[in-house]
């Protein structure tokens, strides 16, 4: 094997360094809508049960169009480990909610309301789930036959980000950059190609630099409407920009020109679909009311004031439809564009250098549980 | 018979490309599809995959990914060619065998919507029926602690201490007694008066019942305090303080559960949530209604002057239908008609003297709350 490898890299003895490879992202929109849409749906009629399905083939999807250096990625997870993570966390999660509340109560005793702190136990639990649910995605990411894998632990990075975090809260947001900058290096140090190390070269101080007057002037955002979106905007692009930027693995490092207004369009276009269907859901309401009092010659003052609940079911029951109507309508124009478009507008902006170090690397690293997503699934702090 | 493609100029445009599962290298190879297919690299020996094992992996439009039961879980063959690609896929039976099918799409649907009907029976039947039974079966101990815990809080916000006047405190006590031993509670229950404005009443579980000032004050006789003492006796003679926990921890937990998210934060769930427990705890206030009733009767005094402070402090309720839904409580209106139903001319004896009554009234000293 290993002769093989002095080959390989023999045929092309040390060039002058090889332009940058982009990374492509194939995927068809339209497909994927298609794919959100039928798996909205499907959530409804299984009352959430087949999220786990829908996310599996959302990652399948982004995963599978997603080529670098020519070669498409793969993702090797399936829903069925999802769902039995959720439900041996689910196992794990009712005693220590038992526990937490008869502590609580112990608390409680000796002094009214001491026990608001121990939320803060969920909090480091959280951190903890986000960092193995990112173990999960990881090692069913596959490129080129090698698996990508990660070591490290969840609790020491759930300390970190507990530390960080309340320095950031001392300093009222201003730490941030270097929080984010801290746990992505420990994150990537412990993240593995096969036998290439990752590493996080960005630092918190580069970050603060392209951020620090949103920080000053996100007051103004919070009172101005218009302007949140364009800050939020902003400080996405940034932050995506400054983290690309960091990652390296092995010799493999990464780059992005992400221009800083890149999500501007994304965002208003997702306010303006809620616009749309919170008038839409407006007008369906008033649309059915008026049905319904035509209908079954209810006035209308009856049919909201109900001191006979049977003349409002079918009211409620128009209600409840809509609902559901407006729930899935917005999951699918999230997905989309949060999901589906940031993806391909993050990538088309991503240069990979130096990716013949990742020419011949050996696989290792083992599979790792899904318990960590079913955590955080739980505990509802789920990412992609 | 075996169709070799090796080497043509087609092939050599739109590379096959071979991972091997142990090293990211990429392989030009060619392939052979004799009894199985044959990956041929130079100078390799030749890597067989029987039809059988073959499967399809997720790959991007144009190229036909293939992994291998029988080879390392990550190897994979990527052929590009569709002429040849086609040739591979016709001879793998099983190609598509491991995907996730229409029938299988079914198949969770349907065991969705089991797994939601099943809960919402176990909400609907089971959970109140656990409550009610494991309620009375709490120990002692436990309930008293949670109960202190409840009356630190309690305390907290409705002042640090309960009111002390000592005539005043003999007179709530003899009111308490008489109630109490009506209701037929042990002595291990406690009862006192907060020294806040807000009108109210509430029992704490371990046989604790708090009434505020507020309630002190807008009470014109005993008769309407011992109704609403007598209500809230009726609760802890129920255990419905630990009916409720049990109940709204087992719902919340479960249709936390239904609609995946323990920690119960969306909004369906505090819908659905706020619609049985409301259902559940209007059950419970017309249980302890009844008991007061009761015991008013047991004394020989009427119901129904509780029912008037009552109304006094809300007001007509009635409102749209789903507030109606919503409550906690049933409206005072209704509560009012039926202790009206219920009311008698007095037999018994005054429960406090005049005299007593002042000096309950005066219970948190003169001076204002």
């Amino acid at each position: 094997m290993n002769d093989m490898q002095w080959t390989h890299i023999g045929a092309e003895p040390l060039p002058p360094p090889l332009p940058p490879t982009r990374v492509d992202f194939s995927g068809n929109r339209s497909e994927f809508r298609k794919l959100v849409t039928k798996g909205a749906m499907l959530e409804l009629v299984t009352f959430g049960f087949y999220r786990f399905w829908l996310v599996t083939d959302i990652r399948r999807h982004l995963w599978t169009h997603t080529a670098i250096d020519g070669d498409a990625a793969e993702y090797t997870g399936r829903a069925r480990e999802l769902l039995v993570g959720f439900l041996f966390a689910l196992a794990i999660l009712v005693p220590i909610y038992l526990a937490y509340f008869l502590v609580g109560i112990e608390f409680e005793r000796w002094q009214a309301f001491a026990s608001t702190p121990l939320f803060i136990a969920f909090y480091a639990f959280g951190q903890f789930a986000i960092f193995r649910a990112r173990r999960y995605r990881l090692t069913r990411t596959v490129w080129r036959g090698v698996r990508f894998w990660m070591d490290g632990s969840g609790w020491a990075y759930s300390f970190r980000a507990m530390l960080w975090g309340l320095l950031v809260l001392l300093t009222l947001g201003l730490a941030l950059p270097w929080r984010a900058a801290a746990l992505e290096r420990y994150k990537m140090r412990h993240t593995h190609y096969g036998d290439l190390r990752g590493d996080f070269e960005a630092d918190g101080w580069t970050f603060f630099k392209r951020g620090w007057w949103l920080w000053l002037l996100s007051p103004i955002a919070v009172v101005v409407f218009p302007l949140a979106p364009f800050f939020y905007a902003e400080f996405k692009a940034r932050e995506w920009r400054w983290w690309l930027d960091g990652i390296r693995i092995g010799g493999v490092s990464l780059s992005s020109n992400l221009p800083h207004d890149a999500f501007y369009g994304l965002y208003w276009k997702v306010i303006g679909w809620w616009m749309l269907l919170t008038v839409a859901f407006a007008a369906y309401m008033g649309g059915s009311a008026w049905l319904v009092v035509s209908l079954t010659g209810v006035s209308a003052e009856e049919v909201f004031a109900g001191d006979n609940a049977t003349k409002s079911i079918p009211m409620v029951a128009m209600m409840v439809i809509g609902y559901f109507a407006l729930a899935l309508a917005i999951n699918i124009v999230m997905r989309v564009y949060l999901q589906r478009d940031l993806w391909a507008k993050v990538l088309e902006t991503v240069e990979v250098h130096d990716i013949g170090a990742a020419a011949d690397v050996r696989g290792s690293g083992q599979l790792a549980g899904a318990l960590g997503e079913g955590f955080a699934d739980g505990l509802d702090v789920a990412g992609f | 018979m075996s169709d070799v493609f090796a080497g043509t100029p087609a092939q050599s445009e739109r590379p096959t490309i071979f991972f091997d599962g142990v090293s990211s290298r990429r392989r030009p190879v060619t392939l052979t599809l004799s009894d199985a297919l044959e990956i041929v690299e130079d100078g390799a020996t030749p890597v067989l995959w029987p039809y059988a094992d073959i499967r399809r992996a997720d790959s991007p439009p144009g190229i036909l990914r293939l992994a291998a039961t029988s080879a390392p879980p990550l190897a994979r063959l990527e052929i590009r060619d569709a002429a040849l690609a086609a040739e591979v896929a016709a001879r793998c039976a099983r190609l598509d065998e491991h995907r996730t099918t229409r029938s299988g799409v079914a198949k969770i649907v349907g065991w969705s919507v089991a797994a939601a009907v099943s809960i919402v029976c176990v909400v609907l039947f089971g959970v109140p029926l656990a409550a009610d039974r494991l309620a009375p079966l709490v120990p002692q101990p436990v309930e008293r602690r949670i109960g202190d815990a409840a009356e630190v809080q309690m305390k907290t916000i409705f002042g640090r201490s309960a009111c002390e006047d000592p005539a005043g405190k003999a007179a709530f006590n003899k009111l308490v007694n008489r109630l109490r031993d009506a209701a037929g509670l042990d002595d291990t229950m406690t009862a006192g008066v907060l020294p806040t404005a807000v009108p109210n009443a509430f029992a704490l579980p371990g046989g604790k019942v708090f009434v505020l000032k507020g309630l002190l004050d807008k009470a014109e006789n005993p008769d309407e305090l011992a109704g609403i003492l007598a209500h809230e006796l009726g609760h802890l003679k129920h255990h419905d303080n630990m009916r409720g926990l049990i109940y709204n921890g087992g719902t919340s937990f479960l249709i936390g559960l239904l609609f995946g998210d323990v920690t119960g934060s969306s909004a369906v769930i505090f819908a659905s949530r706020s619609l049985v427990e409301a259902s559940y705890s209007r059950e419970a206030e017309t249980g302890a209604d009844t008991f007061a009733i009761e015991i008013m009767h047991a004394l020989g005094r009427s119901p129904k002057p509780a029912a008037e402070l009552l109304f006094r402090i809300t007001g007509k309720e009635g409102g749209s239908g789903l507030t109606n839904i919503l409550a906690s409580h049933p409206l005072t209106e209704d509560r009012l008609a039926r202790m009206t139903k219920e009311d008698r001319p007095a037999s018994g004896p005054p429960l406090l003297t005049d005299k007593e009554w002042q000096a309950l009234k005066g219970i948190c000293g003169s001076g204002k709350v």
